[in-house]
């Protein structure tokens, strides 16, 4: 159906299409910014007039960030806090939600599971950051990747119980009956039938713990103190606070603790947010 | 193409999952077997903290029981005051700007665009700001409001538009709305996106019919649009009171609290108490009276929140 064009529609569109090209220039100026200023050079740095377009654009800055001042250790120390919480969450939140998704159990204990799963959602970091500090200290592990892989697993929890009792639900529990009818334990069936199906969601849930373990900070500047254990928004965040004036190297940093959740979240769009909601949101 | 949908759940009582009364107990007995384990675990390991930050408030530094001193001392501080009502501006900017942007977004996209695969790249563009590390955002916004080389001031005076720079983060009013300008820009999207699924959910015909009743798009919206909505603003309401709660990494890597106490949220506060005074005694307290009033607040939220739960 083809409308007039009247005048009033006309200037609708316009409005649209204004409000459209100022949002997407908010947008995407911040990313703009970011990247064309960890291409420049050092000495672009004090030069009188700073060039909004890219100018001799370098990659110095990054390699002046990950060689010359370490980062790249933190950049592994990153990494493998992350892997290790996305074991621990999803092996933890598989074996809470299987029960309440598979098992007949009473509605009571399910909703309470759910429940509590919630509220831990809730819970600011920084109300429970003191005695954990305390106790990471005690325990004698203070700077060391081990606890913080122990927190973020519990602070992931929540999102990873939801998530996998989303994609558990949606698999059919006649299809893990069959397997046990043909013969196969519980066990077997579970790992055999159940898992391979749900091994999409599982992938998702684990990039999304991930990327949130990722961006973690608060945790990470108070119970590390040295390269050691020490995460890369830490290290992001000691330029800023230490080299300000060396702005370039401060962009790369920020270009390079974005990449990798980026380019992960490419490949689980589609579960971000329906794990941010709980599952509320998602996609059809 | 799939499409965003928001799920709001039905009122059910039916088991998920049904089978014999006696395999029922069998099966039931192996839930707990698994469950009680990690649960128990779990349960532990997240309550050890409380009973810690308990003891931590009541006590000194040496260990000796102080009653409620601490919590004295931290209700009386001026500070503590500062901090909530930093908190409390910092959510009435963001939540209201957020929402009200959202929507609007919301609105013009469901409305306008109806390619499909316009509307998919939409999605992944509203996506990637929820995966940014607040702490990288941070490092954006210092490149755009610091003072020296933040690149506002230099496009607005190449604009013509300002002669002088503008102190972005050392005027008080100013530091406060970068900081939200930050939190806008990453949750605006999450809005918009929440309420754009709501929007595929309202059946077509009752818009059809309103329109061929001669409706415009306001009355569209105010009765039959938002009555769909109604339930995913409280939702939206609950995960951003929850995460401004949490505000941290931003605000410390903009203007860490500054300047004076401006910008000095709730959470900043409790670090500061703890880690830069380490007065431990009153940043416990502190930490009870904020678990005490969250675990209320998440009590009253919850009441009314339309989460599938069974």
């Amino acid at each position: 159906m083809k409308r007039a064009r009247t005048p009033v529609t006309l200037l609708r569109i316009a409005i649209a299409l204004l409000g459209l090209g100022i949002a997407a220039l908010l947008y995407a100026f911040p990313l703009y910014w970011l990247v064309v200023t960890s291409l420049k050079t050092k000495s672009e740095l004090f030069a009188a007039t700073i060039h909004l377009l890219p100018h001799n654009a370098t990659i110095e800055p990054y390699v002046s960030v990950l060689i010359d001042r370490g980062f790249w250790v933190l950049l592994k120390n990153s990494i493998i806090v992350c892997f290790f919480t996305v074991v621990v969450t999803i092996v933890v939140g598989l074996i809470i939600t299987y029960p309440i998704t598979r098992l007949a159990v009473p509605v009571r204990l399910r909703v309470g599971v759910l429940n509590w799963a919630l509220s831990l959602r809730f819970l600011p970091p920084i109300a429970v950051v003191i005695p954990y500090f305390a106790i990471v200290r005690t325990l004698q592990i203070y700077d060391q990747p081990i606890a913080l892989i122990g927190i973020y697993s519990l602070f992931n929890l929540p999102f990873a119980i939801w998530m996998l009792k989303g994609f558990l639900t949606e698999i059919p529990l006649e299809l893990e009956d069959a397997a046990m009818v043909d013969g196969a334990n519980r066990w077997t069936s579970f790992l055999r039938v159940l898992l391979p199906l749900a091994a999409p969601g599982i992938m998702a849930a684990g990039i999304i713990v991930f990327t949130f373990s990722w961006s973690e900070f608060l945790f990470a500047l108070i119970l590390t103190a040295t390269p050691n254990a020490q995460t890369f928004p830490v290290g992001v965040q000691g330029l800023v606070t230490q080299f300000e004036i060396i702005w370039n190297d401060m962009a790369a940093a920020g270009v390079i603790a974005m990449a990798i959740p980026l380019a992960l979240m490419v490949i689980a769009r589609k579960y971000v947010v329906a794990g941010l909601t709980f599952g509320v949101i998602r996609e059809k | 193409m799939s499409r965003l949908v928001a799920e709001l759940p039905a009122p059910t009582d039916e088991r998920p999952v049904r089978v014999g009364r006696r395999r029922r107990g069998r099966q039931e007995r192996l839930a707990y077997l698994i469950l009680l384990p990690a649960l128990g675990t779990v349960f532990v390991i997240v309550t050890i903290p409380f009973i810690v930050v308990l003891i931590q408030s009541v006590t000194a530094d040496d260990g000796s029981f102080l009653g409620l001193r601490n919590f004295t001392r931290a209700l009386a501080n001026p500070l503590f005051y500062e901090a909530l009502r930093a908190t409390g501006v910092y959510a009435l900017i963001v939540l209201p700007s957020e929402i009200v942007l959202g929507l609007g977004f919301a609105l013009l996209v469901h409305r306008t665009v109806r390619r499909a695969g316009l509307r998919a790249t939409l999605y992944v563009l509203a996506v990637l700001p929820l995966v940014v590390p607040p702490v990288a955002i941070g490092v954006v916004a210092r490149l755009i409001y610091a003072p020296g080389y933040g690149v506002l001031n230099i496009i607005l005076e190449r604009l013509g538009l300002i002669h002088q720079e503008i102190q972005w983060l050392s005027n008080p009013t100013l530091a406060m709305l970068s900081v939200a300008s930050v939190d806008v820009w990453q949750w605006t999207p999450f809005v918009y996106l929440v309420l754009f699924a709501g929007l595929q959910t309202v059946p077509r015909e009752s818009v059809e019919a309103a329109q061929v009743d001669g409706a415009g798009w306001w009355t569209q919206f105010r009765y039959i649009e938002l009555f769909y909505l109604r339930p995913l603003f409280l939702l939206i309401l609950f995960f951003r009171l929850a995460d401004v709660l949490r505000v941290f990494d931003h605000v410390y890597i903009l203007t860490g609290g500054g300047p004076g106490t401006t910008t000095q949220l709730l959470s900043l506060y409790l670090y500061r108490t703890e880690f830069k005074f380490f007065d431990t005694g009153q940043a416990a307290a502190l930490a009870v009276v904020v678990l005490v009033s969250i675990s209320i607040l998440y009590s009253l939220i919850t009441r009314v929140l339309p989460l599938e739960r069974a």
